[in-house]
């Protein structure tokens, strides 16, 4: 029998209550890609409505600069990040052993150590590796971004994954084990597909935290390579143009595409929409 | 059962349970590609990146330093809105190289950044404030300029060259001199203002909460000893108590902002009041919607002379293309566009004479009489710089209570 | 002779088996190790090294010739500990009013919404997220603005007389921080309700319990470590945050996160600024934990005076 009630006072209530934060959660974006159309000096100021800014956000060389850095990096510290995280996850979940809460306290103070430590701590370590004891790489723009950018990645990857794989069951894997695969091969075909959705997830959510990633990103970064975030930050100083408005909604097109396209795959492999949140919230 | 050996061969994937075994193969191949990605990232960013060798700082191998082919890229540490974008645009197509910019608030943080980075910061030209060079020169932070490479130097004004705090020119030239002062908002603040003294007072009443003081430790505490007719480069302990105790327990609450770029917010109708620099302010006039709401005062009865200047980091990468851009600015045709677009002096001969001829906008926020000029005082680092950055520290600490 | 061979191959897989059995169960983990003590934790080693140094006139940066405490001293002066206090207080403000919001809308969007609608629901939540962190909140600051369209609507509708002045004060940070950090305190909170069992609230409403009942008594405490995740997840970020009250709070809106960044990128004082990023870690340490045992203790008690403990379907106590 079915025991829906009829909507009543609590339940609009709640439903007004959720369009409201729907409004509040929007409200910054939806100034941002009107602004985006404002032709005039700055960016606050309303001037009149038009392209120019989309116009003149393309053909900025430094603007381009900046967010081919931060895709650059963003990619790379992705990589770095999901590999790591995955085979640290994978550890984590299939063998246990002593070693495990002490790793996964090191994966929790990352978590927790607010970004500002993280980037007054690694730009004097960089600098000293890279100048004093002489390990060059580390004097390159590219190099420090994905460097600092994958250390809250790598956690964030490595607790999804292990979430993933700890609810597998092991029966599969066992069976393969029954049917003389090697471990290798186990792992290869039956364990890293199904724990696919997770790494994918994880990917995705390392290639945004790289994107967005500002305040390591301003400390350790080195002129030449600056990435976008930090490009914004230091015109914030100045003046802020519509142009950046012009550039954030196009990078939220870009981020929605990419979303969606996870969102696919991740439903297409059977996820449930709240297994896809659990992913990216990392619970 | 039987099983033949030979039919479980390693290479035969075990296709079992579900349609994943695609995903397997997919999974695979993604799985091997991140490693590589990971790997080749690694490798190439480190070809990529690494320059030829650092650059010498030493006098004697000047001769030829900065005449050579000038490079792709040119990143420069700057002041804000410090430069005309069409000359940054002309200089590109001339010359060739890339413009990078990059800003700062004060020259406290361009000289933290550049402690800090220990020539990695990828800086080709810095923007100090003169009286700061020695210091940097003393830790090894600049190099010395080889005069040869900016022939371009015959066209400053000789009044501006050869300064105390840097005899010979070897770290420097100048870029534009300056003064500070303050705007205020007529329309919000009805009685005349007219020095520091009323600057102090108009802050704590009818600007309070709506006034900003320049992101800069000399020029906070500068308004204390301007308006109380104290030598503002002191070391002696008693004024920089009274200093400490007046700016953070009278001026700090009221301070809306400590903004070394007024001219965006004045635009906005942030302020009533702001503390800023010449060029700065007319820059903020000249942008606002009603330029007649806004009234400058110049400093009274003393204030700053200050004297920015290029100079070339110790790291420099692109040494050649530095020496372009500073030569192409001592040119008097881009200086005189630069001049109208930053309102601040270059200090090039005769350019006074020549800017008034165009009809320059505002000129008397641009250009001083001997009068006014006497009573500019230029700053110098004294041992009591440390102390006047605590203040400052404790003043904004103060301020966001 | 079949068999034999079947042993054989039985052996040579458990062989194998054996031998990457042997390799320790940490091996994976080997190179996230590594990276992790490579970069995060030996530079931040560092800077608790560098907090118990000094800055060495004045363009040193820091020496660790003489160790002292002084710098803790110094950066809990009379000077710089309000804005640690500060810091708190717009963290735990913060944090409550994620919570005083998040809490009932992910509840609604978690029982009350037909699941068809929810993932589309949960991905609208998620793309604010997604976006640039600083272009969030600038954002806020072109709708805060003076001469910006609310400010000039509001001054058309005479419900103000003067631009809006919200701008560059501690709640434009306040606003701007609730609402950067509001989308992790809904998702663990709505993956949290979402995995109750609705029979579980059909039972209790079966048994007479009226619908707060059913709330405070089965549905809340079972997403209680969801909450706990959120609260979290919302809090700790929310201490350290920078951004937010560099673009929206100009003089007022100080927090801790922009005292280290200064003492670093401006004073160049090293020492004071490891200093004081110690001490920020140890403040969101301190409540953290404070709040932690404050809710042990309460609901201890509450479930002492209950007399009911609450078992889930996991068969777990909450």
């Amino acid at each position: 029998m079915n025991h829906r009630r009829r909507p009543d006072l609590l339940d609009l209530a709640l439903r007004v209550w959720g369009v409201l934060c729907f409004a509040f959660l929007f409200l910054p974006i939806l100034f941002i890609v009107i602004y985006s159309f404002n032709v005039g000096r700055l960016m606050v100021a309303w001037d009149h409505f038009g392209l120019d800014s989309y116009r003149i956000a393309v053909q900025d060389q430094a603007i381009r600069s900046a967010i081919g850095v931060s895709v650059r990096a963003a990619i790379g510290a992705s990589a770095v990040a999901t590999v790591l995280g995955t085979l640290a996850g994978v550890a984590l979940a299939r063998r246990g052993g002593r070693w495990v809460p002490l790793f996964v306290g090191l994966l929790g103070l990352t978590l927790v150590t607010p970004e500002i430590v993280d980037a007054v701590s690694l730009l004097p370590w960089f600098v000293w590796l890279g100048a004093d004891a002489h390990v060059s790489i580390f004097n390159h723009g590219l190099v420090r971004l994905i460097v600092g950018h994958s250390l809250f990645a790598s956690s964030v990857v490595t607790f999804i994954v292990r979430a993933r794989v700890a609810g597998l069951e092991e029966s599969l894997e066992e069976a393969a084990a029954d049917l003389y695969a090697v471990p290798w091969r186990r792992f290869v075909d039956i364990t890293l597909p199904l724990m696919m959705p997770a790494v994918l997830a994880g990917a995705l959510m390392a290639f945004t935290l790289s994107l967005d990633n500002t305040i390591i990103s301003a400390f350790v970064q080195v002129s030449g390579s600056t990435p976008w975030p930090v490009y914004v930050l230091s015109a914030l100083r100045s003046a802020l143009r519509p142009q950046i408005a012009a550039v954030s909604t196009l990078m939220l097109l870009l981020t929605l595409v990419a979303l969606g396209l996870v969102a696919l795959v991740l439903r297409r492999s059977g996820e449930s929409s709240t297994q896809i949140a659990e992913a990216i919230a990392g619970v | 059962m039987e099983h033949r050996l030979h039919d479980l061969t390693p290479d035969e994937p075990i296709r079992l349970l579900t349609s994943r075994a695609m995903a397997a193969h997919l999974g695979r191949r993604a799985f091997l590609g991140g490693a590589l990605l990971s790997a080749g990232g690694g490798l190439l960013a480190a070809c990529g990146g690494s320059s030829s060798g650092g650059v010498s700082t030493s006098a004697s191998a000047t001769s030829t330093i900065g005449t050579g082919p000038v490079e792709g890229n040119l990143n420069i540490y700057t002041w804000s809105e410090y430069s005309n974008p069409d000359d940054l645009k002309s200089f590109t197509t001339d010359k060739g190289p890339k413009i990078k910019l990059d800003s700062y608030a004060s020259n406290e943080e361009m000289i933290a950044k550049l402690v800090a980075a220990k020539g990695t910061s990828g800086y080709d030209i810095v923007v100090p404030t003169g009286e700061f060079i020695p210091q940097m020169a003393a830790n090894g932070l600049l190099q010395e300029l080889n005069h040869a490479a900016l022939p371009n130097m015959a066209n400053v004004d000789p009044q501006f060259l050869d300064q105390p705090w840097d005899k010979g020119n070897k770290y420097s030239v100048v870029k534009d001199w300056g003064t500070t002062g303050f705007v205020y908002d007529k329309t919000k603040i009805k009685r005349e203002l007219t020095n520091w003294a009323d600057f102090l007072d108009a802050a704590q009443n009818e600007a309070s909460g709506r006034t900003a003081v320049l992101d800069a430790p000399g020029d906070i505490t500068g308004i204390f000893f301007w308006a109380n007719d104290i030598d503002w480069n002191t070391t002696k302990k008693d004024d920089l108590d009274a200093a400490e105790d007046y700016l953070v327990k009278k001026l700090a609450p009221h301070i809306k902002a400590f903004d070394s770029y007024p001219s965006t917010a004045m635009a906005q109708g942030e302020y009533t009041l702001a503390q800023a620099w010449n060029g700065d302010a007319r820059q903020g006039i000249l942008n606002s919607k009603d330029p007649s709401i806004w009234q400058w005062v110049l400093g009274a009865p003393k204030t700053e002379l200050w004297m920015d200047t290029w100079a070339i980091p110790v790291g420099a990468k692109n040494v050649n293309a530095a020496y372009a851009w500073i030569n192409y600015v001592l040119d008097p045709k881009i200086s005189l566009s630069e001049l109208t677009y930053i309102g601040y002096n270059t200090g090039l001969k005769d350019i006074e004479a020549t800017a008034k001829s165009q009809d320059v906008e505002l000129p008397d926020l641009i250009f001083f009489d001997s009068a006014q000029v006497s009573t500019m005082v230029p700053g110098e680092v004294t041992e009591a710089q440390q102390r006047i950055v605590d203040i400052w520290n404790k003043l904004k600490a103060t301020a966001g209570k | 002779m079949t068999t034999q061979t079947a042993a054989a191959a039985d052996r040579a897989v458990e062989a194998q088996d054996i031998r990457v059995r042997r390799l320790p169960s940490f091996t994976l983990a080997i190179p996230a190790w590594a990276w992790l003590l490579g970069f995060f934790l030996a530079p931040v080693s560092l800077v608790l090294w560098y907090s118990f140094g000094r800055k060495p006139g004045l363009f040193g940066t820091h020496t660790n010739d003489e160790l002292s405490f002084d710098r803790y001293r110094e950066a809990l002066e009379p000077a710089y500990l309000p804005t640690f206090i500060n810091t708190l207080r717009i963290g735990v403000v913060g944090t409550v009013i994620c919570l005083a919001i998040g809490l009932p809308f992910a509840y609604w969007l978690a029982v009350k919404v037909p699941p068809r609608w929810r993932g589309l629901l949960l991905g609208l939540v998620l793309v604010p997220y997604w976006t640039n962190f600083l272009v969030r909140t600038l954002g806020w600051e072109i709708i805060l603005s003076p001469q910006g369209w609310v400010s000039t609507t509001l001054m058309d509708l005479g419900l103000r007389d003067s631009p809006l002045s919200v701008l560059y004060t501690r709640g434009a940070v306040q606003l701007g921080v609730v609402y950067n950090y509001l989308p992790l305190m809904i998702l663990p909170i709505y993956v949290a309700f979402e995995r109750i069992d609705p029979a579980l609230r059909e039972a209790s409403r079966d048994l007479g319990a009226s619908r707060w009942h059913t709330f405070t008594r089965i549905s809340l405490p079972l997403a209680g470590p969801g909450v706990a995740a959120g609260l979290l997840l919302v809090f700790i970020p929310l201490m350290g945050d920078y951004v937010t009250a560099t673009v929206l709070g100009g003089a007022k809106g100080n927090m801790a996160g922009q005292l280290v960044a200064s003492e670093f990128q401006t004073a160049q004082n090293w020492a004071l600024g490891s200093a004081m990023a110690v001490l920020l870690i140890i403040f969101i340490g301190v409540t953290v934990a404070f709040f932690a045992i404050l809710w042990k203790s309460l609901s201890a008690v509450s479930r002492a005076r209950r007399g009911v403990i609450v078992i889930d379907t996991r068969g777990g106590t909450p």
